[in-house]
């Protein structure tokens, strides 16, 4: 195996060993899916906008999935960041070690998206259960970016996952039929991949137009998570 | 004059924090033209008060820390064994000795090998498939040490190794240490006793952002 690959399966197994990650895979899902999507329709009334009840759970697995790869994106910068850059010193490099550690991101992703999914499969079915799981895959991925991106500014564990959790709620109350919809609230990075999931779970497609245009925040998210990791383990000077 | 090979030269050393907010902000000097040398098969001290910057120097010298001033030369491999183990606490120390192997880019049989001779010249071979977090400081301390040891580095540099040690492993430590001294491995170690100065070839005191041979 390459170094990249032991390397890789080394800072995934750091998260999967970690009890309480496994607690929350199986508990955000069932919190967000079964019972926040039930009073996910109160809020969008309260905020002058309305969701139905499929969009809603549709919904609640992407916020689901984008919470837990949030957390797991910011600590996978902030709690390894020191032994990252001796590992990058010791000739890994900081290049080898941002390819494993988006490498380690992408199965974590892959993993919060199936559990949520699954549980929106499970407790309220999906009309269209590629597009659900593909927008719900978009969601962790955009999530990914935004939680290292945090991780590579904010070094305290409190102060980060907060920061995390700050923008996560901005972006789900202003997430479609939750306001006017208007404004800024289009310019939120999971936005369109709100749209497209509402949709799914509505039973309603999307033109292919705006699939790659999520692909691209997506990607764009990917690599800032990249660079994120890049500049946490790049050594300082020689 | 000594006519060994220098792998490690730094020149005028300079670095500065800032700390507080304007218009309290203020800039503490830290280092203020630091000249350094270890030469291969020496066996070098760095000692200095509290706060007086060792590891501020050493996190300069190995490339974890920028500085604002100065130039630094390494040759050959370097190992460097940090104050506080950086280690991953849900791997084994099994993972990370495979781990850094993959770094240093040593073949298995030389991975295989480093690895069972460290674990049982530091007396820890019975903890290879413990995690970290199941480990007490002074085991931690030895996989730290060992990790900058694998790949038998030309410059080691080593900040205050020995910490959660016992005096036996203490003891063992700087045998290690010597050996590979006069094997002609170029060993700085920040410390600050000043009974260790008895085995050590040459000693730097930093003193007022500068190091001055003692």
């Amino acid at each position: 195996m390459s170094a990249i690959a032991v390397s890789g399966a080394d800072f995934l197994r750091e998260h999967l060993r970690a009890r309480l990650t496994l607690v929350l895979l199986v508990a955000i899902p069932v919190l967000f899916v079964v019972a926040a999507a039930a009073v996910l329709g109160e809020f969008a009334t309260a905020l002058g906008g309305s969701v139905a009840g499929d969009s809603a759970s549709a919904l609640g697995a992407g916020w689901a999935a984008a919470f837990l790869a949030g957390a797991l994106g910011f600590f996978q910068v902030s709690s390894s960041r020191e032994a990252d850059r001796r590992l990058a010193l010791a000739g890994m490099g900081a290049g080898r070690v941002a390819v494993a550690r988006i490498c380690a991101s992408l199965v974590l992703g892959m993993l919060v998206s199936t559990a949520a999914f699954l549980t929106l499969l499970l407790s309220a079915g999906v009309a269209h259960p590629a597009h659900a799981f593909a927008a719900i895959l978009i969601f962790a991925l955009i999530y990914i970016g935004i939680g290292t991106l945090v991780g590579s500014f904010v070094s305290g564990a409190l102060e980060g996952s907060l920061t995390v959790a700050f923008i996560f709620l901005i972006d789900a109350f202003s997430g479609p039929g939750m306001s006017d919809s208007g404004g800024l609230a289009q310019l939120l990075p999971t936005r369109k991949a709100a749209d497209l999931l509402s949709d799914a779970g509505a039973g309603v497609g999307s033109p292919v137009g705006d699939w790659i245009a999520v692909a691209l925040i997506a990607l764009g998210a990917l690599l800032l998570a990249a660079a994120a990791f890049w500049l946490s383990a790049r050594p300082r000077s020689t | 004059m000594d006519e060994r090979e220098a792998v490690l030269h730094a020149s005028a050393i300079e670095k500065s924090f800032h700390r507080g907010v304007p218009p309290r902000r203020r800039r503490i000097e830290v280092l203020k033209g630091a000249d350094l040398e270890v030469r291969r098969g020496e066996l070098v001290g760095l000692v200095g008060e509290n706060g007086s910057g060792k590891s501020t120097l050493m996190k300069i010298v190995v490339g974890l820390l920028e500085r604002d001033g100065g130039t630094i030369e390494r040759e050959g491999k370097l190992g460097y064994c940090p104050q506080t183990p950086l280690l991953w606490e849900k791997l084994t120390v099994a993972e990370h000795f495979e781990l850094f192997a993959r770094a240093y880019e040593l073949d298995s049989a030389t991975a295989a090998a480093a690895t069972e001779s460290l674990l049982e010249e530091l007396q820890f071979d019975r903890y290879g498939g413990y995690r970290i977090e199941d480990l007490s400081g002074g085991t931690r301390q030895k996989l730290n040490l060992a990790l900058a040891l694998m790949h038998e580095p030309d410059l080691l540099l080593l900040d205050e190794p020995y910490s959660g040690f016992d005096w036996e492993t203490y003891l063992r430590f700087w045998e290690m240490s010597e050996r590979r001294r006069d094997d002609g491995m170029g060993i700085l170690i920040v410390s600050h006793f000043l009974s260790e100065r008895e085995r050590l070839d040459r000693v730097y005191e930093l003193r007022d952002g500068r190091c001055v041979e003692a």
